[in-house]
C-alpha cells in the first residue's frame, strides 16, 4: 500500500451546494421541505388514528345510524383542514378561518 | 347484541349514555385548545413589548397557515375521538340485567353485567345546581353482598331510570324466603 498524503474531507458537490447554498432555495433542508415532512407525519398520524376510531365505530356501535354522519363529518372537516394547511382553501370552512 | 348474548325471553329495554351536558364539558378543553392560535395575536398586541411577535401569527403566510391547519386538525381529531369514546360508553338495561359497557380508550373495553334479581337497593343522587336543572345524576344499585355496587355516573333523568330498573327487578318469592 503506497503512502498517500492525507486529503481533507470534501463532501459531494451536491451536498455542499445543498447545505451551504447561497440562496434559500438551494438548501437541502429548505423550510418548504421541512414543512412538507411535518405535514406528512401529521397526516399519517391522523390516518392511523382515524382508522382505529372508525374500526371501533363499526365494531361496537351496534349498527347505530349515527355512525355514518359521525364518520362523514370527521372526514369532511378533516379534509377541509388538510386542504387549508396545504393550500389555504378550506372549502366550506373558509368563512370561519383567516 | 354483539357484546353480550341475550338470555331466552330477555329483551333490551333502554340504552343510556352520559348526559349530553357532561359530553360538552369534556369537549371544552379541545375548544379552548382550538381557539389558542386565534387568541395569541390579540393577547400579544395588548402587551406592547411583545407586540412585534404578533406578526408570527399572520395566517395569510403559508407557514403560519400550515401550522394553524395542523393545529386545528389535531384539535378536531382529538375532539372527535372524545365523541367516539362518549358514544361507545353506555349502559344497557334489559329485562333481566344492567350491562355496563366501558370504553376507556381505544382497544380497552370492559363489559360487565349485574342481574336485576341480585339488586336489593337502588339509590339516585342528584347534587349541584346544573345537575338539578338539567336532570343529571348518579344511580347506585346495591346487591345483597354489600361490597358489590353498580354505579352509573352522570345519567339523564336518574329518577325515571331508577323506577324503570325497579320495575324489572323480580319480586321475591315469599315461599322461597320462608316468610
Amino acid at each position: 500500500m503506497t503512502d498517500q498524503p492525507l486529503q481533507p474531507f470534501a463532501p459531494p458537490a451536491f451536498f455542499e451546494s445543498g447545505m451551504y447554498g447561497s440562496t434559500l432555495g438551494n438548501r437541502l433542508f429548505s423550510t418548504g421541505a421541512v414543512v412538507i415532512g411535518i405535514l406528512l407525519v401529521v397526516f399519517i398520524i391522523w390516518a392511523v388514528y382515524t382508522l382505529v376510531a372508525v374500526y371501533h365505530w363499526f365494531k361496537y356501535s351496534n349498527a347505530s345510524w349515527i355512525i355514518f354522519p359521525a364518520v362523514a363529518a370527521h372526514f369532511f372537516i378533516s379534509f377541509a383542514l388538510m386542504a387549508y394547511a396545504l393550500s389555504g382553501n378550506a372549502f366550506f370552512l373558509m368563512s370561519y378561518l383567516p | 347484541m354483539k357484546e353480550f348474548e341475550l338470555e331466552p325471553g330477555e329483551h333490551v329495554v333502554l340504552h343510556v349514555r352520559k348526559h349530553w351536558f357532561l359530553f360538552l364539558t369534556e369537549l371544552l378543553p379541545y375548544a379552548i385548545i382550538a381557539v389558542i392560535p386565534f387568541a395569541i395575536p390579540n393577547l400579544l398586541s395588548l402587551a406592547p413589548p411583545m407586540a412585534s411577535y404578533a406578526d408570527i401569527f399572520n395566517y395569510h403566510e403559508p407557514l403560519a397557515r400550515a401550522g394553524l391547519g395542523v393545529w386545528l386538525l389535531m384539535s378536531w381529531t382529538a375532539a372527535w375521538g372524545a365523541f367516539t369514546r362518549y358514544f361507545l360508553n353506555e349502559w344497557v338495561l334489559t329485562s333481566q340485567r344492567i350491562v355496563n359497557i366501558k370504553q376507556r380508550r381505544f382497544f380497552s373495553r370492559e363489559v360487565s353485567s349485574l342481574f336485576l334479581s341480585r339488586i336489593q337497593d337502588v339509590t339516585t343522587d342528584v347534587s349541584g345546581v346544573i345537575p338539578s336543572l338539567l336532570g343529571i345524576g348518579n344511580i347506585k344499585a346495591q346487591t345483597a353482598a354489600e361490597d358489590i355496587e353498580f354505579v352509573m355516573h352522570g345519567i339523564p333523568r336518574p329518577e325515571q331510570m331508577r323506577d324503570l330498573i325497579l320495575k324489572y327487578v323480580p319480586e321475591e318469592d315469599p315461599q322461597a324466603t320462608g316468610i
